[in-house]
């Protein structure tokens, strides 16, 4: 049996990438079984679906605990230890990472024994975003070695046209399509390096590790929180794909529109009247871009950002 | 169903002799002797005939069909005390669907009626009214208003008005609270009909009930239902009682019809509350041992506060 | 006939659309929701022809359900968890009406806490309520039990709703591949829905409903529902094999995997019983000679049956993905009541809680249930029942209790027990 993962941010299609690939095996002849997984996540939160194909009626279900590939759309979120992305993974599952950054950089930075690829993303262009589903998808169809060309673009068609939108335009199937051709063929080399993993036994394997759960009193046991915004420790900066900077220069101190207007309250005016955003916390949605009456905070890729960022860690500990 | 005006273009009720003499409704009820409610349920039914289906909410009138007996000529389905509404929903939708497919003939067609009590549509049953006006369900709603969760022997409702005892308000003051306006409550939703009745008008009563039933879309009456065990009086004043209701200036009769407010009945010479007050036990604190003026006033002077905005509105 | 891939929820939608049904009230609740936006779809593009209204509670929606069977359209609704709870007044009352129709339910763990993720203690909250219920494993049988369920709510011999369950998420968001009946055969499956004299005309008054005085009539009336619910026992058999005969699948009341020979039986409810099935196989492998039974039908529960299929087995593991509180697994006590005194009964019936609110059962944990069982058959001792709760979930729980700044008092350190070794509490 094939066990894929597809990890991205809520809005990057990864639930749409999973139906592609899906339809594409199902139209190889694999049973098939694909399936998002959100909860009350949104836009731009680490979101992942998966595929299982196989010759045979698939009976496994739920999460994939020890997938054959796994496929990121986005880099920035292969360290997120809540986006789970390396889960499971051991030397014979493949990562493949859509990223700027060479495999290299990838094997040394996560030190995994698992084979990495890395694809060219499409991070600065906005256009390639659309389509990520699409790419991840081809890509995936590649590496699994067993699906066409032709079943690829197959699925295409059927799962954007099944979007049921007025966009599903022929032209949108043919976008995605293009796309999901260029990671097929860019994917060439590795074609057919995914291979089939095996189940457990049931003579050989690790027992649960099962307690009883001790009778705590209603004081412990009862849902309660016993504190007041306990939700900073959640770092909702992580769903960033932009991200606002203020250039202090054109700044001119109002002392309250950014702030004001940040629905996370995630901008504070310090002493200085200089306003600061907790990056922490910025979801990324730009209304401090839109409000800002000099015009003076600007968008910027958080992708980039983050790269320039790393390289510069890079840099300082090779020193 | 003849509830339209004659070819003539007169109304079918101009006078009380236009009132049927003989009813619809079967006899042999359990509602308690001189229920204001039966009373204009009785009048109502003969207005709208036996080519209905009445879905009760949990009330007195729950107790109308006690299995094998039905006063009703027509159909009737109990539901609960939150949902009836939904009810005529899922039958209107029903017998629409099923002449539209045609698998019922349009002569099986009947007027879907709501009936329950003020405990239902005041509290409980407001919200799937609520949703029967915003989705312009084609209803008939019939509110039989006692002021109080009368079946279970009187407790305080969303209807029980300013300085009522209660069973759950014995107090020396009553209830506390001011009863609901359910009427505007209703007409904020600019439903096809909107009205109060109570049986003690019948004339009133039949031409607004006749006129409801001319129109389509959710159409809903509130009659104010004397109630000998809840208010405590005596069956027999039942009528006069209701009569009063009307002459205080207590109970408005009025319309909401096409985006307008119409009193159907402005008294000329409001009669002072007390006298509407006094006939009832529920108002006795209020006299007794000792006059409370102070409450007596507080009630009048929400009606006459009512009514100056009637004659300069 | 075709076959494509098909969420859970988007087999139910099929469902409706293949049994022609007329009416659909409806309100949205996650993991449903994409059952009646696909058929406001098909509505909207006249792709089926039935009315859909939105009512603004399942309580209403329940009512309006059975009000509009009550007057003789054919009639589909879904909701889940506290949706059914919110409805549950209504879920009761209507059944009593005696009138038919078909209700999904998407099964979700119920508050508190609050959770999206499955388990089936809300469709258990409606276990006595004189709905039937079938239980699902797969999308194919989603698709497969609606059209079967319209069969048997419409019986004569029956006249009861039919709850058709699946899985949130493991079914309702997961895509398989389902062979969609043709609508011609369909539709001769299902039949046309005769009302028979549940219905109203202006031509024939009808007083549904009606209040009862004194616990005789209402004793006979309640009971009258308890028979028809045993009754459609065998009615469910004539559908089965109905359906078999046109579809070419089989869909038995209580589906046996590997039993026939097994020592040692897991039961359970729901589309873990797929995961159930796998780790039988890998047992099987193993030498173990272990089997599986998963109840379609709750109600009626198919006691019978069960006591066929089990007599002379050395063990059993009832997998519960419910809790009664006070109680512990409710498909444990059930088997237990149907099985108690019976000669050939298996002496070990052992319980186990899983799964709730989403919580995976691994491919390993079937196998130590099957190990604690085998144990207790050796010892000759029923086993305490047992959650399914590791180590590291209960770490994971003090983690957020720290962040909750909960009292730690005294927070006990969790202790692993051995398979099997487990003290009562």
């Amino acid at each position: 049996m094939y066990r894929i993962r597809f990890h991205g941010r809520g809005g990057q299609g990864m639930k749409t990438a999973s139906r592609i690939l899906g339809t594409a095996f199902f139209l190889e002849g694999f049973e098939v079984q694909d399936a998002p997984r959100y909860g009350a996540e949104r836009r731009g939160a680490p979101i992942f679906a998966y595929v299982r194909a196989d010759r045979h009626p698939i009976r496994e279900r739920g999460v994939i605990q020890r997938p054959d590939l796994v496929i990121v759309a986005d880099d920035s979120l292969v360290p997120v230890p809540g986006a789970g992305v390396i889960s499971g993974l051991d030397d014979h599952g493949i990562l493949l990472i859509n990223s700027e950054e060479s495999a290299d950089t990838w094997r040394h930075r996560l030190s995994i024994g698992s084979p990495i690829l890395t694809v060219p993303d499409h991070s600065g262009d906005p256009a390639g975003q659309r389509f990520l589903g699409a790419s991840c998808a081809g890509a995936a169809a590649r590496l699994v070695g067993v699906i066409s060309r032709e079943h690829l673009i197959q699925a295409i068609g059927d799962e954007i046209s099944a979007l049921g939108t007025a966009a599903a335009t022929a032209s949108l199937v043919q976008a995605n399509s293009d796309r999901a051709l260029d990671a097929y063929e860019a994917m060439a080399a590795h074609a057919g390096c995914v291979s089939e993993g095996s189940g457990i036994s049931a003579a050989d394997y690790r027992s649960p590790d099962w307690v009883d759960l001790p009778s705590d009193p209603a004081t412990v046991a009862a849902p309660a929180i016993h504190a007041g915004a306990t939700s900073v420790e959640v770092r909702t900066g992580l769903w960033r794909t932009l991200r606002p900077v203020i250039d202090y220069s054109r700044c001119n101190h109002c002392w309250w529109v950014c702030s004001t207007f940040c629905p996370d309250g995630a901008i504070d005016v310090a002493a200085d009247g200089e306003p600061r955003i907790d990056y922490d916390h910025c979801k990324g949605c730009m209304v401090c871009v839109a409000q800002c009456p000099p015009h003076a905070i600007e968008a910027i890729s958080e992708q980039q950002a983050q790269r320039q960022e790393t390289q510069a860690a890079d840099r300082e500990n090779s020193v | 169903m003849n509830h339209n005006p004659d070819s003539a273009g007169n109304p079918r009720f101009q006078r009380m002799k236009d009132l049927p003499s003989t009813h619809l409704l079967g006899t042999g009820t359990p509602m308690c002797s001189g229920c204001g409610g039966l009373a204009a349920l009785h009048e109502i039914y003969d207005i709208i005939g036996d080519k209905s289906v009445f879905i009760n909410a949990a009330g007195c009138m729950t107790l109308l069909s006690v299995y094998p007996f039905t006063p009703f000529r027509g159909s009737w389905l109990y539901t609960s005390m939150a949902s009836a509404p939904a009810g005529a929903q899922g039958v209107r939708d029903a017998l629409d669907i099923l002449m539209q497919k045609r698998r019922m003939a349009a002569s099986e067609d009947m007027e879907v009626v709501v009936l329950t009590g003020d405990g239902s549509a005041y509290g409980m049953g407001l919200s799937a009214t609520s949703g029967a006006m915003e989705r312009n369900l084609d209803f008939l709603y019939i509110c039989y208003d006692n002021e109080g969760y009368g079946n279970t022997g009187q407790q305080t409702s969303g209807a029980t008005p300013h300085g009522a005892r209660t069973a759950t308000n014995r107090g020396l003051s009553g209830f506390p609270g001011f009863k609901k306006d359910l009427f505007s409550i209703w007409a904020a939703h600019k439903p096809a009909y909107v009205a109060t009745v109570i049986a003690s008008e019948p004339l009133d009563l039949a031409r607004k009930i006749d006129r409801a039933l001319s129109l389509k879309g959710p159409r809903l009456i509130i009659a104010l239902a004397p109630c000998p065990t809840g208010w405590e009086f005596e069956p027999q004043q039942s009528v006069d009682i209701g009569r009063m209701a009307v002459k205080t200036g207590a109970w408005p009769l009025k319309e909401y019809i096409d985006g307008e407010f119409v009193h159907t009945r402005i008294p000329r010479h409001r009669l002072p509350v007390e006298q509407y007050l006094q006939l009832q036990g529920r108002f006795k604190h209020l006299f007794e041992p000792r006059r409370n003026d102070v409450l007596i006033n507080e009630i009048q002077d929400r009606i006459d506060r009512y009514w100056r905005n009637v004659s300069s509105g | 006939m075709s076959r494509s891939l098909l969420t859970g929820n988007g087999a139910a939608a099929w469902g409706a659309r293949l049994a022609l049904a007329d009416y659909i009230p409806a309100f949205p609740i996650t993991p449903q929701t994409e059952i009646i936006e696909t058929l406001a779809n098909w509505i909207d593009t006249e792709a089926m022809a039935a009315r859909l209204v939105t009512l603004e509670s399942e309580h209403s929606m329940i009512t309006a359900a059975g009000a509009a069977a009550a007057t003789g359209v054919r009639v589909f609704s879904a909701t889940s968890s506290q949706g059914l709870l919110h409805g549950m007044e209504m879920i009761y009352t209507v059944a009593g009406w005696r009138a038919p129709f078909v209700l999904v339910n998407v099964s979700r763990g119920l508050a508190s806490p609050i959770t999206l993720e499955p388990d089936h203690n809300d469709v258990l909250a409606a276990r006595d309520s004189g709905f039937l219920q079938i239980h699902c494993a797969t999308c194919q049988e989603v698709l497969d039990s609606i059209l079967m369920a319209y069969r048997l709510a419409e019986n004569d011999r029956v006249r009861l709703p039919v709850m058709v369950n699946l899985d949130g998420f493991y079914l309702s968001f997961t895509r398989e591949p389902v062979t969609l009946p043709d609508a011609k055969t369909a539709a001769d499956f299902v039949g046309s829905y005769d009302p028979e004299n549940i219905r109203f005309r202006a031509s024939a008054p009808v007083s549904q409903a009606v209040a009862v005085l004194g616990g005789g009539p209402y004793s006979y009336f309640r009971y009258e529902s308890h028979l028809a619910a045993e009754s459609a026992l065998e009615v469910y058999h004539q559908v089965a094999d109905e359906f078999e005969n046109l579809f070419g699948r089989r869909h038995e009341a209580i589906d046996s995997y590997r039993t026939d020979d097994a020592e040692l039986v897991l039961v359970m409810l729901g589309s873990f019983a797929t995961k159930a099935q796998q780790a039988v196989d890998q047992m099987r492998d193993a030498g173990q000679a272990v089997g599986l039974l998963r109840p379609r039908l709750m109600r009626p529960f198919p006691r019978q049956q069960f006591r066929q299929l089990l007599a002379g087995k050395k063990g059993v593991a009832v997998i519960d993905q419910n809790l009664s509180m006070g109680f512990g697994g409710i498909l444990h006590g059930e088997l237990a009541s149907a099985l108690y005194g019976q000669p050939e009964a298996p002496p070990i019936l052992a319980s186990f809680v899983a799964g709730l609110g989403g919580r995976d059962i691994t491919g390993e944990e079937f196998f130590a249930m099957v190990e604690e069982t085998r144990a207790a058959v050796a010892s000759d001792q029923i086993p305490p029942p047992r959650l399914l709760y590791t180590q590291a979930e209960l770490r994971e729980v003090r983690k957020l209790q720290a962040v909750a700044q909960v009292e730690r008092v005294e927070l006990k350190q969790p202790q692993t027990v051995q398979g099997g070794q487990a003290n009562e509490s």
